[in-house]
C-alpha cells in the first residue's frame, strides 16, 4: 500500500507540474503557490518535494530550467515544457483518465 | 528582507549534503517569496520567519534529493550478436565504442589524456634517439665509413688522433679500406665581399670527398694536386655560406675568397646535407699531410670506406700493422709523448662514423628511452587498472550480451576495439603534443648535442608513436576481456550491476589491481633512484672544486693571427688592451690565457731527470692566479722581474707535481721541451687544479708559462679574463667598442661570463637530471593516483564490511588503519621489489655519475621513504572515506 501510495504522489505531483507549465513558463515558489491555490489546498502538495521532483523532470528532459533576469529583480530560474514533456503530459493525461474512470466504474468515485 | 542562503546552506550542508549554489539560490528565493507574501498577508515579521523555518526544515529532510544529475547521453545499443559479416560486425562494434566513448566522457578523457601523454613523452624521446643514434648518416653507404683513432701505450690524444705517420704508411697501399682521408678544423676569417666573419672550416685531404661519396652541388671539389699547392689555393663553399654570403650566384665558382688574409678559389659549392663533419662547417681547403721527420709529427682526424665485408677490427688491425713498419726515428718519442701522453708502438682503433658521433649521448639517451619507456608502462597500468574496474561494474552489461548470444570471442573483440579507439585517439592526441614539441626541440638540446639537425617527424616516429598506442590499448583491454571470457552468466545477472559487495581486497579484480600498483611502485622507486643518483651527481658537479672563483668574470677570445698581426704590434696590442680594460670603472682585475677553463688546451713535453713527462700547458698574462682566484700552494706568483731578466721560469699545478715530482717541487729544475731549447727551466710554484677539459674530468699534469718570459710573443687569440666589482656581463658592450677602438680589424668571439661557460658545460648532465627527475615524480604521482584509486574502490567495494565492523564498535582510527594499512602493504611490496631492480639497473648509469657512486647508500635510502609518504598521502582520503562511511547508509544501500 505504502509503495502504491508512493506512486501515485509521484505521478500526481509529476502531472500538476507538467499541466502548470504547459500553460505558460513558471519558476518554483510560482508552481508551490499555484498548487495549494487551484487545488483549494485539497491537495497539500508536499512542498519539499517540488524541487527533487522538477530536477527529476529536468534529468528526464522533460521540462527545462533557464535562468531569467527582469529588470529591478533577482534573476529567477523559469521552467518550460520540452516538447517530449508535452508528449508525457498526454500520455499522463489520459493515463489518469482512465484511472479515474475505472475508479467511478468501480467505486463510484467521480471526478471533474 | 532577510538573505536565506546561508541559512539554507547550513541547514542543509548540516545533513552532509553538499548543495549546488545554483539550486542553492533557488531555494532562497523560494524562501524570501515566502517571507514576502507572509509579510504581505499581515503576519508579523516573527511570523513570516517561522513559515519560512517550516519551509527549510522540509528541505533538509529531502536534502539528498536536492540535486541536478549532470546530463548523460543515453546507454548507446550494443551492437547485435550475429551480424552480416564480419566487417559489418567491426563497424558496429567500433561504432559502438564511439558512443560508449561519449557517454563516458570524464572516464574516456582521462584514459586518452593519460595516452596521450605517455605516447608523447615516449616519442619523442624515441624521435630524438632514432635521429641521433639510428638514423642513417647523410653520405652514400654510410654504415661503412670509420673513423680512425692512434693510440701509443694506449694512450689517446683528445683531439686530432691520427699522425702523419700512420697515415702515410697505410694510405698507399691499403688494402681493407678503400681509401683514407684525413681532416683538421680549422677557424678562418672570411673577408671580401661583406665583413670580416669567423668561419669553420675543414682542411681535409681530397680523398675526402670520394671516401664519403659527396659529389659538389656546382663546379668540383679538389683534387690531390690541389693539396700541394702554395699558390692558386683551392676553397669548396657550403651551400648555406654560398647563399648567406654570395646570394646562391653560379658565378661564384673562380671567383677569389680571403681567408685569414690568403686568396683561395672558389672550384665548388657542397650540399648542406653532405656537409662534413656537420652543418657547422662552412667551407673545406685542401689538407697537406706531409711525411714525420724527427721532431716533426703532425695530427689529425682521420676517417677510411671499408671496402665491402671488412669489419672495423680488420681494418684497424691492418693499419695498426702498416703504421708500425713505417720507420720510427728515436728522436720523436718525446713528440710522442707530448701529443699522446705516453709512448708505445702505433695501435689503431677503427669505429663506425656514427657510433663515434654520438658517443657521448649514446647511453644517456638509451637510459632516458627506457626510463620513459617505464613512465608509459605505469601510466599504461593506471588505465589497465581503471578499465578492470570498470570492468566489474560492466559485468551486467557483458553478461547481457552473453545472455543474447555474443560468444566470448565477439565480447572480447568488442573490448580490446573500445580500448583501441581509445589508445588511438590517445596516440593522435600525442602526435599532435609530439608535433608541437618538436618545433621546441631544438632549443631544449644542450648546443653540443650531435646530430640535432638530424631531427625529423619522419615515418619511422610516427610509426613508433601508432604501434606504442595500439601495443598499449591491448595490452589495457586484455584483461578486462580475459575476465569476460570467464564470466558466470547467472552469478552476474543476479547481481545488482554495481560491484559484487563483501568480498573487498579478495576479489579477483582487487587482487590484480594490487598487483599491478605493485608494479608501479616499483617502477617510480626504480625511477627515483636513478633521478636522485643523477641529481646527487649534478649537484656534485655543480659543486665540485672547480680551482677558480667563476663569479663576476667576463671571458672574451681576441682573434690576432700572425698573418695579420706583426708579433711586436700583437703584444703591444694585447697590453694595451689590458691596461684600458683595467682601467674601467668597477674591473677589479684583467689579465689572460691562452686556453681558459672549460677551452681547448695544447700540450707540451719535459725531461725531469731523466724521465720524459706529458702536460697541458698554457700561456698567461700577469695576475693570472688572482684575478681567477687560483690559489699558489706554494712558492711565488710570476713577477715582472722574469720578464726583464728573461728567467726560465714556470708554474706547475698539483697533479703535475703530484705525478712527477718529489716533494719538494718549487725551485726544481727540468730540462725540455718549454719554449725549445737546452737549457734548463725552474718551477717556481704550485697552484691548485683547474678543471680546464670539463668538471667532470679529472685534472690533469699543467704548466702555465709567462708569456713574456723568453721572448715578447703574445698569445695569438688570448681569452680576456676580467673580473668585475659588479655583474659581469653589463661589461660586455664596453669591452667590444674598447677593441673596436683600439683596432676595428680585430674580432672578438665568445663574449661570455665564466658563470655562462661553466653553465653550458653542464647542460647535458643537467639536462639527463631534470628529465629523468621529471619521469621519476611523473611515475610517483601516476602511482600515487593509482593507489588512491585502488583504495578507493576496495573502500567502497568493502563499504558493507567496514560498516559492519563499525556497528560492531570499531572505532575510526581503527577502520584508518585497517586502510592504511592496506595501502602501505602494496606500497611496501612494491618497495621490495623496486629496490634491487634499482640495485641491478643503475649499474647502466655509472658512467654518467660525478662523485656519487652507482650504489650510493643515501638516495637508496631517502627514495623508499619518498615513496613510502607519497603513499601515505594517497591513502588518507580513502582511509578517511572509510572512517566516515555511516552504517546505516551503507547497509541499506548494499544488495
Amino acid at each position: 500500500m505504502d509503495a502504491l501510495a508512493r506512486e501515485l504522489k509521484r505521478g500526481s505531483a509529476e502531472l500538476m507540474i507538467l499541466a502548470l507549465l504547459d500553460e505558460r513558463e513558471r519558476h518554483g515558489y510560482d508552481l508551490a503557490r499555484l498548487i495549494g491555490e487551484r487545488s483549494q489546498g485539497a491537495i497539500s502538495f508536499h512542498v519539499a518535494s517540488l524541487y527533487p521532483t522538477l530536477y527529476r523532470l529536468e534529468d528526464k528532459r522533460l521540462i527545462e530550467g533557464r535562468w531569467v533576469e527582469k529588470a529591478g529583480q533577482r534573476r529567477r530560474r523559469y521552467y518550460r515544457l520540452t516538447p517530449s514533456g508535452r508528449q508525457a503530459l498526454k500520455a499522463h493525461r489520459s493515463t489518469w483518465e482512465e484511472f479515474f474512470e475505472g475508479l467511478h466504474r468501480v467505486a463510484g468515485i467521480k471526478h471533474a | 528582507m532577510p538573505d536565506w542562503t546561508r541559512e539554507i546552506s547550513n541547514r542543509v550542508e548540516a545533513a552532509r549534503h553538499p548543495v549546488d549554489p545554483d539550486i542553492l539560490e533557488e531555494l532562497a528565493q523560494h524562501a524570501a517569496a515566502i517571507y514576502a507574501a507572509a509579510r504581505a498577508d499581515g503576519a508579523s515579521p516573527a511570523e513570516a520567519r517561522a513559515a519560512v523555518d517550516v519551509q527549510i526544515a522540509a528541505w533538509q529532510n529531502e536534502a539528498d534529493a536536492l540535486r541536478r544529475r549532470p546530463r548523460r547521453p543515453p546507454a548507446p545499443v550494443p551492437p547485435p550478436a550475429e551480424s552480416r559479416s564480419w566487417g559489418t560486425g567491426l563497424l558496429q562494434d567500433v561504432r559502438y565504442a564511439a558512443r560508449l566513448f561519449r557517454r563516458h566522457a570524464a572516464f574516456s578523457s582521462l584514459v586518452v589524456c593519460t595516452m596521450a601523454a605517455g605516447i608523447a613523452a615516449t616519442t619523442v624521446l624515441f624521435s630524438v634517439t632514432y635521429g641521433v643514434l639510428m638514423k642513417p648518416l647523410p653520405w652514400a653507404e654510410a654504415d661503412r665509413l670509420v673513423v680512425l683513432a692512434e693510440t701509443r701505450g694506449g694512450h689517446r690524444p683528445r683531439f686530432n688522433s691520427f699522425s702523419n705517420a700512420a697515415y702515410l704508411a697505410w694510405q698507399s697501399r691499403a688494402e681493407t679500406v678503400e681509401a683514407i682521408a684525413a681532416w683538421a678544423p680549422r677557424v678562418f676569417t672570411l673577408s671580401g665581399s661583406g665583413d670580416p666573419e669567423r668561419i669553420r672550416v675543414v682542411a681535409g685531404t681530397a680523398s675526402l670527398f670520394p671516401v664519403l661519396r659527396v659529389r659538389p652541388l656546382i663546379g668540383s671539389v679538389f683534387q690531390p694536386k690541389d693539396e700541394a699547392a702554395q699558390d692558386g689555393r683551392v676553397v669548396v663553399l657550403s651551400e648555406r655560406l654560398w647563399r648567406e654570403r654570395f646570394g646562391a650566384d653560379p658565378s661564384v665558382l673562380g671567383r677569389l675568397v680571403e681567408l685569414d688574409g690568403q686568396p683561395h678559389l672558389v672550384t665548388g659549392v657542397l650540399h648542406d646535407e653532405a656537409a662534413f663533419p656537420d652543418r657547422e662547417a662552412r667551407a673545406w681547403v685542401p689538407l697537406r699531410v706531409d711525411p714525420a721527420t724527427g721532431n716533426f709529427l703532425s695530427m689529425f682526424e682521420a676517417i677510411a670506406r671499408l671496402r665491402d665485408g671488412v669489419t672495423p677490427a680488420q681494418a684497424a688491425a691492418e693499419g695498426a700493422a702498416r703504421g708500425r713498419a713505417a720507420p720510427h726515428s728515436p728522436d720523436s718519442d718525446m713528440v710522442v709523448r707530448a701529443i699522446f701522453g705516453g709512448i708505445g708502438p702505433i695501435e689503431v682503433a677503427a669505429e663506425p662514423l656514427r657510433d663515434s658521433l654520438t658517443a657521448d649521448v649514446r647511453r644517456p639517451l638509451i637510459v632516458l628511452l627506457v626510463a620513459v619507456g617505464l613512465l608509459f608502462v605505469t601510466a599504461t597500468a593506471n588505465v589497465a587498472s581503471l578499465q578492470l574496474a570498470r570492468a566489474t561494474t560492466r559485468r551486467r552489461e557483458i553478461a547481457i550480451r552473453a545472455a543474447l548470444g555474443a560468444g566470448g570471442a565477439r565480447v572480447t573483440r568488442q573490448l580490446l576495439l573500445e580500448n583501441l579507439v581509445l589508445g588511438l585517439a590517445g596516440g593522435c592526441v600525442g602526435l599532435v603534443i609530439t608535433v608541437l614539441l618538436h618545433r621546441w626541440l631544438p632549443s631544449l638540446l644542450p648546443a653540443d648535442f650531435p646530430r640535432v639537425s638530424h631531427l625529423a617527424l619522419d615515418v619511422p616516429v610516427v610509426a613508433f608513436a601508432l604501434a606504442a598506442s595500439v601495443l598499449a590499448s591491448i595490452a589495457v583491454g586484455l584483461l578486462p576481456a580475459m575476465r569476460a571470457r570467464r564470466l558466470d552468466l547467472v552469478q552476474s545477472l543476479s547481481e545488482d550491476g554495481s560491484a559484487p559487495a563483501g568480498v573487498g581486497g579478495r576479489s579477483r579484480v582487487a587482487r590484480a589491481r594490487l598487483l599491478i600498483m605493485t608494479g608501479q611502485v616499483a617502477i617510480a622507486c626504480v625511477l627515483l633512484i636513478g633521478a636522485g643518483l643523477l641529481g646527487r651527481s649534478f649537484l656534485a658537479l655543480v659543486s665540485a672544486d672547480r680551482g677558480f672563483d667563476p663569479a663576476n668574470v667576463l671571458t672574451a677570445r681576441v682573434h690576432l693571427p700572425r698573418f695579420a698581426y706583426g708579433d711586436t704590434y700583437r703584444a703591444e696590442l694585447v697590453d694595451s688592451l689590458t691596461r684600458r680594460l683595467r682601467d674601467l670603472p668597477g674591473v677589479t682585475a684583467v689579465t689572460y690565457i691562452d686556453g681558459p677553463p672549460l677551452g681547448a688546451s695544447g700540450g707540451t713535453a719535459f725531461m725531469i731527470e731523466s724521465r720524459q713527462v706529458q702536460a697541458a700547458s698554457y700561456t698567461i698574462g700577469p695576475g693570472y692566479f688572482a684575478a681567477m682566484g687560483t690559489r699558489i700552494l706554494e712558492g711565488r706568483d710570476f713577477s715582472d722581474q722574469d720578464i726583464s731578466d728573461a728567467r726560465r721560469v714556470f708554474i706547475v699545478n698539483q697533479a703535475f707535481a703530484h705525478q712527477h715530482l718529489n716533494e719538494t717541487a718549487a725551485g726544481q729544475r727540468v730540462r725540455g721541451w718549454v719554449r725549445k731549447g737546452p737549457d734548463p727551466w725552474e718551477i717556481i710554484a704550485i697552484v691548485e687544479d683547474v678543471r680546464h677539459r670539463g668538471l667532470s674530468e679529472p685534472p690533469e699534469p699543467a704548466v702555465y708559462l709567462y708569456r713574456s718570459a723568453e721572448s715578447r710573443l703574445a698569445p695569438t687569440a688570448p681569452t680576456f679574463i676580467i673580473r668585475t666589482a659588479g655583474d659581469a656581463a653589463s661589461f660586455a658592450p664596453t669591452l667590444r667598442s674598447l677593441v673596436k677602438q683600439q683596432d676595428p680589424t680585430v674580432i672578438v668571439d665568445t663574449v661570455m661570463t665564466m658563470q655562462a661557460r661553466l653553465s653550458t658545460s653542464l647542460a647535458q648532465p643537467r639536462l639527463y637530471a631534470v628529465l629523468l627527475g621529471g619521469f621519476a615524480g611523473l611515475a610517483l604521482f601516476i602511482a600515487a593516483i593509482g593507489l588512491f584509486g585502488v583504495l578507493s574502490y576496495t573502500v567502497a567495494q568493502r563499504s558493507r564490511e567496514l560498516a559492519v565492523r563499525t556497528a560492531l564498535g570499531a572505532r575510526p582510527a581503527d577502520i584508518v588503519r585497517l586502510v592504511l594499512f592496506q595501502g602501505l602493504g602494496v606500497t611496501t611490496a612494491g618497495v621490495a621489489v623496486g629496490l634491487p631492480a634499482a640495485f641491478l639497473v643503475t649499474a647502466a648509469i655509472g658512467r654518467l655519475l660525478y662523485g656519487v657512486g652507482h650504489r650510493d647508500a643515501l638516495t637508496f635510502g631517502v627514495a623508499p621513504i619518498v615513496v613510502l609518504t607519497v603513499a601515505a598521502l594517497a591513502c588518507v582520503a580513502p582511509a578517511r572515506r572509510a572512517s566516515r562511511i555511516d552504517p546505516l547508509r551503507a547497509l541499506k544501500s548494499s544488495p
